[in-house]
């Protein structure tokens, strides 16, 4: 006898699992019937059945690469799934949750995305460590605790962005009034008298729909490999280097402005 | 008599009888309860030199008493397994607590101990009665019959109960020596009747990323 109220734990197998649904909230099941699926490397942890994993330079697969896989210096991250049965996939115990795509776009941290079907078009985003998802399939997306969506216009805390859909409009948002000046400045660096942290949102302004994730401990970083060296192309080096950079160091995306600027200076 | 409470704490209402646990995983009791360390994972001189030969090292306790005493570790996944008889094979570090009248020991799992990174050899639990296992996250179990064997990924075994076979895969070609492998270089496929105890999660592996 199970002494949890409910009964034991459910047992499944290949009749009872779901096909392309949540096993539970940190599992989900993938049914391949000689389809293919994207996935991100060494995040299946069991599968019937018989299925292949092929990294992406796979020759066989150049095909479909071409036509649903654009970010040609990410390939090494991603296998391709081919075969039939059930399949379940896992990241390190976070939520994942299914999402549909109706010929439409989604942006999403490059972290967060574990699989998607090859009937969408990946496509890294202009805006660094994002990927775009183009077309019509199902995805799957990771995330420190449940997603939210929200509907614009909202500002969001960067790292509880997951990603958005249909809103070409994310830009960076500071709280100026309280930033700066030589008080302001001592608050952002000290904390004393008050840093809330909350300074510096992202904006999200006209039509869509904003993914959120319910904690502020961000999903590791996949490399979304890097872009063409080109000018004009925002992290790629060549012709972005203004004036306010002459150390060198590329901004990052959540850094504020210089310390002389800080202070007011 | 064991149940969750939640999914991340195990009470365990005693009535004279003995559980045996993971050293230190007491979180709280009522009643009256005694708490002695077993050397060796309480299997006598014979398993404690078994075990520091094995490496498969497990401190545990015998918790005996009158009333209800509750179990939790780093707040990680509890699940139940309940025994007819039949062995369960579980990693030491995912076993909380079981029956006193379950016999522990260790066996050796081969090759698919030393993908893991927790070892050749596996703790093993036997009898009747019931056995509380951690996992990182809530674990699946997974029914293996003879039409329909799994695959597992070696990182993400918890447990496995039942008469299963295991055996080893390998999905090293050429291309994973030249960076481009599928992810999934090193799979343990399960055959036979049983459960198998899968978290959603992947603990890291020597075979990780390969």
């Amino acid at each position: 006898m199970y002494g949890a109220p409910g009964g034991g734990p459910t047992v499944h197998d290949p009749m009872t699992l779901p096909a392309d649904d949540n096993v539970n909230n940190y599992t989900f099941c993938v049914e391949l019937k000689g389809s293919q699926w994207f996935l991100q490397k060494g995040k299946m942890v069991a599968y019937y059945g018989s299925i292949e994993f092929n990294g992406i330079g796979h020759g066989r697969l150049d095909r479909l690469v071409r036509t649903s896989f654009h970010s040609p210096l990410h390939a090494s991250d991603w296998v391709v799934a081919e075969g039939s049965g059930k399949m379940l996939l896992a990241d390190r115990a976070f939520d994942v949750n299914s999402y549909d795509l109706d010929d439409g776009n989604l942006t999403i941290r490059s972290g967060n995305l574990l699989a998607f079907q090859p009937t969408l078009a990946l496509k890294q985003s202009i805006v660094p460590g994002f990927l775009t998802l183009i077309g019509t399939g199902k995805f799957v997306a990771a995330s420190n605790g449940p997603v939210v969506f929200m509907e614009p216009p909202i500002r969001v805390d960067p790292q509880a962005l997951v990603g958005w859909a249909d809103c070409p409009s994310p830009c960076h948002h500071y709280d100026h009034g309280y930033m700066t000046g030589v008080m302001g400045g001592l608050r952002a660096l000290t904390g004393l008298g008050g840093a809330s942290g909350e300074e510096h949102q992202f904006e999200f302004v006209g039509a869509g729909t904003v993914l959120l994730q319910s904690s502020e401990t961000l999903m590791a970083e996949q490399a979304a490999g890097a872009v063409p060296q080109q000018a004009g192309v925002p992290g790629g080096g060549g012709g972005f280097t203004g004036p306010s950079q002459q150390a060198g160091t590329p901004r990052l995306p959540g850094q504020l402005g210089d310390l002389q600027r800080r202070f007011g200076l | 008599m064991f149940r969750l409470q939640g999914s991340k704490v195990l009470a365990v209402d005693m009535t004279g009888d003995a559980v045996k646990a993971k050293n230190g995983s007491m979180v709280a009791y009522d009643g009256q309860m005694a708490f002695k360390k077993m050397s060796g994972g309480g299997e006598g001189l014979r398993g404690m030199v078994t075990r520091r030969l094995t490496g498969e090292q497990m401190t545990v306790m015998e918790v005996k008493g009158q009333g209800t005493c509750w179990f939790a570790d780093r707040a990680s996944e509890i699940n139940l397994v309940s025994l007819q008889g039949e062995k369960l094979y579980v990693e030491s570090s995912n076993l909380l607590a079981t029956d006193g009248g379950l016999r522990t020991g260790t066996t050796f799992t081969g090759l698919r101990g030393a993908t893991q990174g927790n070892g050749l050899f596996t703790t093993t639990v036997e009898g009747h009665g019931q056995a509380a296992i951690t996992s990182d996250g809530p674990a699946v179990v997974l029914r293996v019959s003879q039409q329909y064997p799994l695959i597992v990924d070696p990182g993400a075994y918890v447990a496995h109960q039942g008469n299963l076979r295991q055996s080893f895969q390998s999905g090293v070609t050429f291309r994973t020596l030249m960076g481009e492998g599928g992810g999934e270089a090193f799979q343990i496929r399960f055959e036979g009747d049983g459960l198998v105890y899968v978290q959603p999660s992947e603990r890291n592996t020597i075979a990780g990323d390969v």
